[in-house]
């Protein structure tokens, strides 16, 4: 019997076709690269100062800020989740790191460590909310969202909280290594690990998993709840470290600073090409889409832009971005949705 | 008592003793006792909702008994769910496919359990595996391609290969054909076969009866919850099969009448091509009319019926509605025109398993059931309830969500939507899939009850065996043409078979 069933007979080449448009990683990394470049060679004509080397380490540094949240927010969204409490919670770590070294007298090293674990336990707190009782994670993080910047403003009476001047390590965290920003390079390792802990560990295999199909990774087996509580920990522990060097940087903890930082790093994330509807999306993509972003935000104000009309315009180019990637990505795929 | 071996000597493998399992307000098992033995290959039949899905759900540790003791291997599963069930050996493939789109074939193998190498996942190790795997299967699927990629038999195919990978003790599938074509089905049961003979248990739910006879020696027929009887499927024809699974004598089967008279020519489709699946295809339809259009998965059935009801693009050809001729076929316009589709997935595409069942009948046309542009419950009820009445639909209250009736009643509710909008024309794609043969039955008497009074139906299905029983006419389409035309009483089972699958023989 020599049955070749209709329906499993793609030719090589359809296949390798599919196997290449189906790459959406590659032709949203392309299209960015492309965008960074137009935007270099724009700003640089255009821009007075742009490429000054203490614009583009200042760059690198505002990039930071947004890079370091956005690597958890990438596993995040793939896995189907949102976390909008990122800017509060960035700058509550910046008041508990400053609290602790100067009103407790504890060394910066245990108010660094005590800061990143009082924000996993926030993060994993919303974790739990979402896993465990089916809050929507929106609605979890945007509680948490109200009640972090509260507490901080309360706290500190919404008064910068000063660090000691000369402290070693926060100077070093506020300074350079290599002429690079340490922030820089922050941002930069946690890249790196967040990409390999997404491809090649099974944990970031299940939040791909979990965000494509729960009730296919729930009947793998996959630990849906402990991956949940563990994304909402990892943010989190993210935002603490932005906090410590944002209070490095400014010399004190500020409850009122980071505002309106959650919607850049999601906005890296999704200019990135990660899907809202979760289970695809990549770290690279986000990389370059926290570069996107920050550039944007730098070209605008070096080109003098007015300050209101600044948000009227990132909000455009957000919003032209997400459209282009999405209209892309539906062309490629073969069946239309609606 | 707990047995350990059966009459031949051979090992059991599970066993449920006195397992009951209650739900609010149902008792999906009522002390059910249960085994099956190494190397055999056990059929489980039974209605939707007999309790065949709470059984599985029980064997493979997704969910726990109210009472009673479920044994793998002899040890108690517990509480250890679904690991603990695949420790002991017990593997299972869905119903619904379980594959995540997103990820490549090869991670979908391992979902969960990704084999580490040095640096994290090794990949080049997993993609070997699945395609050692697959080529035992005697399948060519790239693992490196995503599953979403695949066509649904391609990913029935992955998850059955899928829950060998372990080499588990007790092979559970759930329908694992119901979306294959013919050939792949062979090659299903082939594999089937191959795997009870290396000692491996299998527990096979299907509706084709055929399929049982070729691979089952013994068949477990469930109702109501409870086990009725394990019977030789070799010793046990079918019509007494089906008296255990219905618990009553099985209506003589209704013969279409062939003097039958129908009025004007409702649907007509000339050369109508939607490249690359169907190619000059052209049908006539009757007011009064049930014509079946018989073909494989893959031979253009669905695309046919979706460029007709104007929800793909046309690439040639018309399409002409009680004698008007549609020049732009969009999804309203057809609509407008007096044409109803009820889509092949109905889960996904069908009904919105959420809302109510009266809302699920009347969205197809609010106007009817409002007052000065606002709805009115009152209508809504009424209506509702008139075609829950006309259609059988076995429902408390309609306004709870359509997710609480079976399968089969949730089909009827999506048809009744259709003539609740008034729908001249009801094509129907593959309206008896997953359906229990009761609710096909009435499915059936639908159909004719709608066509007798003048509307025209168009009825696709991949089960060859119950065009006979419904249609005036069956035209039979492969590789996207129409072969051959069959009128009743001459629609002949094996060449309506033969004229679908000529190309795969």
């Amino acid at each position: 019997m020599t049955e070749t069933p209709l329906a499993q007979a793609p030719s090589t080449a359809r296949r390798a076709m599919t196997r290449l448009t189906s790459n959406t990683t590659l032709v949203n990394v392309i299209g960015l690269l492309g965008a960074i470049i137009l935007l270099y060679v724009y700003l640089s004509y255009s821009a007075t100062g742009f490429l000054n080397l203490s614009n583009q380490l200042g760059l690198l540094r505002q990039a930071a800020l947004v890079g370091v949240a956005a690597t958890g927010m990438t596993l995040v969204i793939i896995a189907g989740e949102i976390d909008v409490s990122v800017g509060p919670a960035v700058a509550l770590s910046s008041v508990i790191v400053a609290e602790s070294v100067r009103n407790w007298g504890l060394p910066t090293i245990a108010a660094i460590v005590i800061t990143l674990i009082v924000a996993t336990a926030w993060g994993a707190l919303a974790g739990v909310l979402r896993a465990r009782f089916r809050v929507p994670s929106f609605i979890a993080t945007l509680g948490l969202w109200s009640i972090l910047r509260g507490i901080g403003q309360f706290w500190t009476n919404a008064i910068p909280v000063p660090l000691p001047d000369n402290d070693p390590i926060m100077n070093v965290l506020a300074g350079s290594i290599f002429g690079v920003p340490t922030p820089a390079w922050g941002m930069i390792i946690i890249f790196l690990v967040i990409a390999f802990v997404a491809r090649k560990t099974s944990y970031g295999r299940s939040v791909f998993a979990i965000g494509g199909n729960a009730a296919a990774a729930r009947l793998a087996g996959i630990g849906v709840a402990r991956v949940r509580i563990i994304l909402f920990a990892t943010m989190g522990f993210l935002a603490a470290i932005s906090g410590i060097f944002l209070a490095a940087r400014l010399g004190s903890g500020n409850a009122g600073a980071a505002d309106g930082l959650e919607f850049d790093v999601i906005a890296a994330v999704v200019i990135g090409g990660t899907a809202m509807s979760g289970g695809r999306g990549s770290l690279i993509g986000t990389f370059l889409g926290v570069i996107f972003i920050t550039l944007i935000g730098n070209g605008l104000v070096l080109l003098g832009v007015n300050s209101f009309l600044q948000n009227v315009i990132r909000g455009a180019i957000i919003v032209a971005a997400v459209l282009l990637n999405v209209t892309l990505s539906r062309r490629r795929s073969s069946q239309s949705e609606d | 008592m707990v047995t350990t071996t059966d009459a031949a000597g051979r090992e059991v493998i599970a066993q449920a003793v006195a397992v009951t399992r209650k739900y609010p307000g149902v008792t999906a098992l009522d002390s059910v006792n249960f085994e099956i033995h190494a190397g055999e290959v056990r059929a489980l039949l039974g209605q939707n909702g007999a309790g065949k899905s709470t059984l599985i759900r029980l064997l493979s540790g997704v969910d726990v008994p109210t009472s009673g003791t479920i044994l793998v291997g002899g040890r108690d599963l517990g509480t250890d769910g679904v690991r603990g069930a695949a420790e002991r050996g017990v593997a299972t493939c869905y119903q619904e496919l379980s594959l995540v789109a997103e990820l490549t074939v090869a991670e979908n193998f391992f979902l969960g359990r990704w084999p580490k190498g040095r640096f994290g996942i090794d990949s080049s190790a997993m993609i070997d595996k699945a395609r050692e795997t697959l080529d035992r299967l005697g399948s060519d699927i790239d693992p490196a391609l995503e599953a979403g990629a695949l066509t649904l038999a391609q990913q029935q195919i992955v998850e059955i290969a899928r829950a060998l990978r372990d080499e588990p003790k007790l092979l559970i599938l759930d329908e694992p054909t119901s979306a294959l074509a013919r050939a792949e089905v062979a090659l299903v049961l082939d594999t089937v076969r191959k795997v009870a003979a290396t000692g491996v248990a299998v527990i096979y739910v299907s509706h084709r009866m055929d399929e049982i006879r070729q691979i089952a020696e013994s068949a477990t027929i469930m109702r109501n919850g409870k086990v009725i009887d394990t019977v030789k499927v070799g010793e046990s024809d079918t019509a007494t099969i089906i008296r255990l699974m219905l618990g009553t004598d099985p209506n003589a089967q209704n013969v279409v009448n062939p003097t039958r008279e129908f009025g004007e020519v409702m649907l007509e489709v000339k050369g109508l091509s939607v490249l690359p699946k169907v190619s000059d295809v052209s049908l006539i339809a009757r007011a009064g009319e049930i014509v079946g259009i018989a073909g494989l998965l893959g031979s253009g059935r669905s695309e046919l019926l979706r460029a007709i009801a104007g929800f793909d693009r046309i690439d040639g050809g018309t399409v002409i509605i009680d004698g008007v001729e549609q020049t732009r076929t969009t999804a309203k316009r057809m609509r407008k025109a007096g044409i109803g589709l009820t889509p092949e997935d109905r889960k996904r595409e069908g009904v919105l398993l959420n809302l109510g069942i009266d809302e699920n009948i009347v969205m197809s046309d609010f106007a009817s059931v409002s007052r000065g542009g606002i709805l009115s419950s009152t209508r809504i009820r009424r209506s509702a309830q008139d075609l829950a009445k006309r259609f059988q639909i076995k429902a408390h209250d309609l306004g709870e969500p359509i997710e609480t009736l079976s399968g089969g009643n949730q089909q009827k509710a999506v048809i009744a939507r259709w003539i609740h909008a008034g729908a001249r024309v009801l094509l129907l794609d593959e309206p008896t899939r997953g359906v229990d043969v009761e609710a096909k039955g009435q499915i059936y008497a639908i159909m004719r009850a709608v066509a007798d009074q003048g509307k025209t139906v168009i009825f696709v299905s991949s089960e060859v065996e119950e065009l006979p029983l419904a249609c005036d006419r069956v035209l039979v389409l492969r590789d996207g043409s129409i072969q051959r035309e069959f009128a009743a009483p001459d629609i002949n089972l094996s060449e309506l078979l033969e004229a679908s699958m000529a190309s795969h023989v």
